[in-house]
């Protein structure tokens, strides 16, 4: 009389559909990392090259796409001057060295990473509240306005938990600044969702915003 | 729509196949099972003829 196998108790079975299963997880995992590093890279169309901070950035929502995107527009002095590749690329490095040695995402969520203690930093240059903070303090521009803010934030009350005050120099905060507003044209996706909502209707729906 | 207009700013096969409900995970899940139905029924033929 014959035995009678189950193959779902063959180990053989097993053994090939788990050597499957890796191996293709492995090639789907290495074909995903090059197609996300191809999309990340500095120039790219989702993440622009260090000279956007030489031109006005807009955030418009986009009906074909059903989010809103960043609108890279005319030029704009930066700090009072344009900056060349070279000067742009070396000043969102040390505001990336600066965000990292200030530890922003311990409180600030950037591009989806850190926390949700503080806003979210990820769309902070297009805020329309730093309009309010350019009149408070007096600065010309917005840039300016950010730059003295990041230098004393215990002095303004922008949230109904103040910033600490973390000894950020003129030059860090410039480089912070320019950081922020890289930060800004980077396509997204619209994350944060809803960000232009108004405080109105972010006490009705929320938004990330503020 | 099930599938809908792929608008990312980049063409790419695995953000299009993401734009509908689940249709990604679908997709790969099919991809993992359907070779492992082909690996049962040689494993099941092999274990036949070593009974017989």
């Amino acid at each position: 009389m014959a035995k009678s196998h189950s193959v779902w108790t063959s180990i053989r079975f097993w053994r090939q559909s788990a050597a499957w299963v890796t191996g293709f997880a492995v090639v789907l995992l290495i074909l995903l990392t090059f197609d996300t590093m191809r999309q990340i890279k500095m120039g790219s169309k989702r993440v622009p090259a260090p000279t956007v901070i030489n031109h006005h950035i807009d955030y418009k929502y986009s009906k074909k796409r059903g989010h809103e995107v960043p609108v890279i527009g005319k030029k704009e002095l930066f700090f009072g001057k344009e900056w060349s590749p070279k000067e742009a690329a070396a000043l969102l490095h040390k505001g990336k060295l600066t965000e990292q040695a200030k530890n922003c995402m311990d409180c600030h969520t950037l591009l989806g990473n850190g926390a949700y203690y503080a806003p979210d930093l990820t769309k902070a240059w297009l805020d329309p509240k730093w309009k309010d903070m350019q009149a408070m303090i007096g600065a010309k521009t917005r840039e300016e306005a950010m730059a003295k803010f990041l230098q004393h934030p215990e002095m303004y009350p922008t949230h109904e938990r103040r910033m600490p005050n973390l000894k950020i120099t003129a030059e860090e905060a410039q480089a912070l600044v320019a950081f922020l507003k890289h930060m800004s044209s980077i396509d997204t996706n619209g994350f944060p969702r809803g960000f232009s909502k108004t405080v109105s209707d972010f006490k009705a729906g929320g938004t990330y915003a503020h | 729509m099930f599938f809908e207009k792929f608008t990312d700013v980049y063409p790419s096969f695995w953000g299009w196949l993401n734009q509908g409900p689940l249709t990604l995970t679908l997709f790969l899940h099919t991809i993992i099972i359907l070779p492992m139905i082909w690996l049962y029924f040689k494993e099941k033929k092999r274990l036949e003829q070593e009974d017989k």
